[in-house]
């Protein structure tokens, strides 16, 4: 029985941060600093043999659930298999897969979609956590309380969030619609929010935005509350106003939490796909289909299963390599 | 610069005194330090002079003017903070020319570059202005703090422990250094400092706080000689000074009303002539090279005294003692004569 490939949406991220090298450098430099003589009362087993066992169960995972999945996709990604004729002959194609991918329009708007869905999240949830943070780390009465009430969406599931929104969002009897008209006279069933080409991505980014801010401003307040509270007296008395704090010790101390913070919801949102599929499952007919919903459409409606694995490693090495790009910028900034 | 009055101030933070009504004035100048424990209130008092806190009650005044209520940037004075305090993410450089980059000062760049440079050669650093702030060591980024402090000449500079966080060879060159830097530019500097010797060589004269009330205030000399009370005179002096109850020395002529009796070690003799104050057996001897510490036996006492580094007593010696201008302190401490 064939196993179908890698699950859509989660591509290996993670080995953007984790990288081999480091585990085996670790252990290294474990055996290199234990003791000669603790090393050799260990039974027998050399001090390196003994760092190995030690790390071993890490790197059986990481090559059960990232590295094995990855090498098969490749593999896949070569061949014509379908994942639903178990039977059929399988035939290597090359790298017909990828061209037809880079040949396809639909995959080429799918890919736009899911840029500017990126791009606009990232924007508005990154000024709207920074901005809350900051207000929050004015440390007024009652913050901590106010902090737990905005933290509650990010603590919600996916799916619940992607159902009620739905309801929310229904022209008849939602609230979203309802509350609109109320500030803006218009008819609340005059617009669908998710059936409307123009406004289906907007839904889809303030429900995202409403759910995900906390996050940016926690990461973001985590940075706020790094900077100790004497460079700030240090500035009041050397007479910088309350603008120029801002914008020469508070921002640019805040910066690698902001970044990290870009950089997670960027990693999230490019693989973005329950809230896709829960809310407008791509439609109103592709105008929503980010490429996750693609990839998934190919894998498990189509079942071109080569095809969709190729399609998923083209999405790796394109997030991979923004990430690798970034994570650079990212050391450099903390590096000042 | 200018001159510093506190007159009546009081803070409390919550249900706790930090400053309870105090008076002390600081003249142009002059290089006040206000030496005392951890919780005497002597980094309060720095605080409010600075207006980073604000005051209960009571006014403080600044060049002969009300500042009770002014706002820091408009006092005119610099702070120089315990923890360093450098903005991480700049260059020495930048560190030191933020203060003339607001744009009240209207400085052209070149004018802050040669105010730059001028405090860097000052402190010896100018060859570590392209260095981050950071990648400085603690010698190096304290004295950067003391140039962004000097780069602006301000009315009163304020120092909280400047030195407290450097080794010992360090600190004994930058107490030079900043004494040094006070008189050429003939600074006002109110200095805090839980290091005894810190105030005695750089201070033109010391406060003693003491939960949040100034105990005594003057020359360190006037200070090491006649401290009010027994606390002011174990501040000063290390080895401490002893402090014995008057019944150990009964031979040594006093005030009647004298209950604990003020030995300085350096004041404590072998006796050459006329009669021994007591007699002592040496306990231990601590050899520092230039100088020896004697710990001694007075009855059921210990105490401690200096002796030359080539002295041949040994431990279980018995000497002959003389006190040479003792203090005499009555049953509340307080120094009789004071």
């Amino acid at each position: 029985m064939a196993r179908p490939p890698r699950d859509a949406h989660a591509f290996p991220i993670e080995s953007i941060v984790t990288d081999n090298s480091i585990l085996q450098k670790g252990a290294d430099a474990v055996a290199r600093a234990t003791p000669d003589g603790v090393a050799r009362r260990v039974r027998g087993l050399s001090d390196r043999a003994v760092a190995w066992i030690f790390i071993a169960p890490t790197i059986i995972l990481l090559l059960a659930i990232n590295i094995f999945p990855l090498i098969w996709t490749i593999q896949l990604s070569l061949t014509n298999y379908r994942a639903n004729r178990p039977n059929a002959e399988v035939r290597d194609v090359g790298f017909r897969n990828y061209e037809r991918i880079l040949g396809n329009e639909d995959i080429w708007f799918s890919m736009q979609t899911t840029a500017s869905f990126v791009v606009l999240t990232i924007a508005i949830q990154t000024i709207l956590g920074f901005t809350l943070a900051y207000l929050i780390d004015r440390k007024f009465r009652g913050h901590a309380f106010w902090t737990t009430i905005i933290l509650i969406p990010m603590m919600l599931s996916p799916a619940v969030v992607g159902n009620f929104w739905r309801f929310l969002y229904q022209p008849q009897i939602g609230l979203f619609n309802y509350v609109v008209s109320f500030f803006t006279g218009a008819e609340p069933s005059s617009f669908t929010m998710l059936g409307d080409v123009d406004l289906a991505m907007w839904a889809i980014v303030i429900v995202d935005t409403w759910m995900w801010t906390p996050y940016t401003m926690l990461i973001c307040l985590a940075g706020l509350r790094s900077i100790p509270d004497y460079i700030y007296e240090a500035a009041e008395v050397d007479r910088a106003s309350a603008w120029r704090r801002f914008w020469s010790i508070t921002l640019p101390m805040a910066l690698p939490f902001v970044m990290l913070a870009v950089l997670f919801r960027g990693i999230e949102n490019f693989k973005m796909f329950d809230m896709v599929n829960l809310l407008t499952g791509g439609g109103p007919g592709s105008i929503t289909e980010v490429a996750s919903i693609t990839l998934k459409r190919q894998a498990f409606e189509a079942w071109r299963t080569g095809y969709s694995s190729a399609f998923a490693i083209i999405l790796f090495v394109t997030v991979f390599g923004l990430g690798s790009i970034y994570v650079k910028a990212l050391n450099r900034v903390k590096q000042r | 610069m200018a001159d510093v009055s506190l007159k009546g101030v009081s803070k409390s933070f919550r249900d706790v005194a930090a400053i309870r009504s105090l008076d002390m004035d600081i003249a142009d100048g002059e290089f006040l330090v206000l030496l005392g424990p951890t919780g005497a209130g002597k980094t309060t008092t720095l605080r409010l002079v600075a207006g980073l806190e604000r005051a209960d009650a009571g006014s403080i005044w600044i060049d002969g003017r009300d500042m009770t209520k002014e706002p820091p940037p408009a006092r005119d004075v610099t702070f120089v903070f315990q923890q360093y305090s450098l903005y991480p993410h700049m260059t020495v450089y930048d560190n030191i020319a933020f203060p003339l980059r607001s744009p009240a000062r209207r400085l052209s760049e070149d004018q802050v570059k040669a105010r730059v440079d001028e405090v860097a050669e000052m402190l010896r650093i100018e060859h570590k202005l392209k260095n981050k702030a950071t990648a400085l060591s603690g010698g190096e980024m304290q004295r950067v703090a003391i140039g962004r402090a000097l780069v602006r000449r301000p009315a009163i500079f304020l120092m909280d422990e400047p030195l407290s966080s450097l080794d010992a060879k360090l600190r004994a060159e930058l107490r030079l250094e900043l004494k040094r830097i006070q008189r050429e530019l003939g600074a006002t500097i109110l200095y805090v400092t839980h290091d005894q010797i810190e105030a005695m060589t750089m201070a033109d004269r010391i406060g003693v706080l003491r939960e949040g009330a100034l105990v005594q205030i003057g020359t360190p000399r006037e200070i090491y000689e006649a401290p009010v009370d027994a606390y002011v005179a174990a501040k000063l002096g290390s080895p401490r000074i002893n402090l014995l109850p008057r019944t150990a020395f009964p031979n040594v002529p006093g005030p009647p009303e004298a209950v604990t009796i003020g030995a300085r070690t350096e004041n404590i003799l072998f006796d050459g002539a006329g009669a021994a104050s007591a007699e002592g057996a040496v306990d231990w001897i601590e050899h520092l090279g230039d100088q020896n510490h004697l710990h001694l036996s007075v009855g059921a006492h210990k105490m401690v005294m200096l002796a030359e580094p080539d002295t041949e007593l040994a431990v279980g010696d018995r000497v002959h003692l003389h006190l040479q201008a003792p203090l005499f302190f009555d049953g509340d401490g307080r120094r009789i004569g004071a």
